[in-house]
């Protein structure tokens, strides 16, 4: 995991500790999340059971704007967008519907929507944000560490901010005093909690 | 004569020479899948016929090669259904040992996971023992595995091969009574098995589960079935013509000690304990017609020599 400053997986058992290493490797670069992780820290005790994630967040900043996968040409009281790849198609309409209306958007083909009779100058369309990565990160880091963690380990405590998180599982009710444990974790990778 | 398990791959223009051949030596073809222009046939034939087969399949550019796993059904007892362990690696190993011969089914447990809370309940114990062989996929860590193994074993009759994340003498250690058989350093893992490595640990398996299948067949040979299981499905194919209508890919799938008949016990289970095999002999005399716990299928039991005084 060449893109993240510190990746430690702790573990009593060697073997054990060295394939979570690798289910982690696996599922964040599946989740495409290792471009947000800055630093990570599992710390996993079969014994009690527990498994302990603790990490820093790197800062995101981008919006998806129709610029980012479209040319805007206008012609004659339309204009025409000419789509690169669709990922972002379905909520680039859903917004050219709810500013514009259903009756001024068409779309020919799979990579092409038309806008007729519109107020919007092609700069003001370019500029339209039609996606934040951001708002589904939360919820895409805790469904990539269920998959991570052991899957009887079903008693979770999640504590996620912009710039860190801890995230603990376990098969019995989580001690008293994880927040210890938490806080420890988080002193190895240099993080206040 | 001995009847080996044996596939044949060939184009699918005249393979029914292979097939009436097989038929005309006395052999059986247990599944026959046609992908597009190939033909694979899993079947069994006589040792002693299998040279004359490949003289014949060469003109055809067929090839027959050993399948030790034909005619053999095969639970992959994964531990649940959740991403953690599908698809990989329990439907990669499912799929291998699709691959050369066995009917693998998938057995997945609904408390299968964790440590504690790991058990096993009656409906899955009894349709893991309707298989021949279970091998059993568990996780990464020996505590976990050292614990809940005696849970997951309890009331399991059939051989189980334990696949871990720990080695294998590290697996032998943590096991008593020890398990039919062993593959360790496969545990829970999230990528496809692609890379050579991986692949030899599959092939591990596939060797393991091949030892234990030989012992199995030694042990029967020893005291043979009173009728084989491939000639009952012959014949349940020729006596019960509603099998036809089965959309199932395998409706009747041979098993070492019977076979199961993907029919509704309720309405089938007497017509087919009095098909006649014989001389006056039916299937009621020589197997246990029983429901199986998988749907409404039925189980055919076949009872060995020393129960019925006879073979046929």
């Amino acid at each position: 995991m060449a893109s993240l400053e510190y990746f430690e997986v702790e573990c009593p058992e060697r073997l054990g500790g060295e394939y979570y290493r690798q289910i982690t490797n696996d599922v964040l670069l599946d989740h495409n999340l290792l471009k947000v992780i800055e630093k990570l820290h599992i710390f996993i005790d079969p014994k009690v059971p527990v498994f302990v994630a603790v990490g820093t967040l790197r800062k995101i900043t981008t919006i998806v704007q129709v610029r980012d996968f479209a040319n805007v040409n206008p012609l004659e009281g339309k204009i025409t967008l000419v789509l690169s790849e669709e990922t972002y198609l379905a909520p680039m309409l859903k917004r050219f519907w709810e500013t514009f209306g259903k009756d001024h958007v068409e779309q020919p083909d799979r990579f092409t929507v038309m806008l007729y009779d519109v107020k919007a100058t092609p700069g003001e369309i370019e500029e339209m944000i039609v996606a934040d990565p951001s708002e589904s990160l939360f919820k895409d880091l805790i469904y990539a560490f269920r998959c991570i963690a052991p899957e009887g380990f079903r008693l979770r405590q999640e504590k996620f901010s912009r710039e860190k998180f801890s995230f603990v599982a376990s098969e019995n009710t989580i001690a008293e005093d994880i927040d210890t444990v938490i806080a420890e974790k988080f002193a190895l990778i240099g993080v206040k909690p | 004569m001995t009847l080996v398990p044996v596939t044949y791959k060939g184009g699918i223009y005249q393979h029914d020479i292979i097939v009436d051949l097989i038929e005309d030596l006395g052999g059986y073809v247990v599944q026959k899948h046609i992908i597009a222009a190939e033909v694979v046939l899993q079947c069994f034939v006589p040792r002693e016929d299998i040279e004359l087969i490949r003289t014949i399949a060469k003109p055809l550019f067929g090839e027959v090669t050993d399948s030790p796993l034909v005619g053999t059904e095969i639970a992959v007892v994964s531990m649940s259904l959740e991403i953690h362990h599908l698809p990989h690696p329990s439907c990669d190993i499912a799929e291998y040992v699709r691959r050369i011969g066995a009917k693998s089914n998938m057995v997945s447990l609904a408390r299968g996971p964790g440590k504690r809370i790991a058990g096993l309940n009656d409906e899955e114990r009894d349709v893991i023992n309707e298989h021949d062989i279970a091998v059993y996929l568990l996780g990464n860590f020996e505590t976990c595995i050292e614990y809940k193994v005696p849970t997951l074993r309890r009331g399991i009759e059939v051989p189980i091969i334990l696949c871990g994340g720990p080695d294998e003498e590290t697996l032998r250690r943590i096991t008593n009574p020890p398990f039919d058989g062993y593959v360790g350093n496969v545990g829970r893992f999230m990528r496809r098995t692609k890379e050579s490595d991986q692949l030899e640990k599959l092939d591990e398996i596939i060797a393991e589960i091949t030892r234990v299948v030989e012992k199995t067949r030694d042990a029967i040979a020893k005291d043979p079935l009173s009728v084989s299981p491939a000639r009952l499905m012959d014949l349940i194919r020729e006596k019960m013509p509603d099998i036809s209508l089965v959309t199932s890919p395998t409706p009747l799938t041979v098993q070492m000690r019977g076979l199961r008949v993907k029919l509704p016990y309720d309405r089938y289970a007497a017509p087919l304990r009095a098909i006649e095999i014989e001389d006056g002999i039916k299937i009621g005399d020589v197997a246990d017609v029983v429901p199986s716990r998988m749907r409404d299928y039925i189980l055919v039991k076949i009872h060995p020599f020393s129960e019925t005084n006879m073979v046929i």
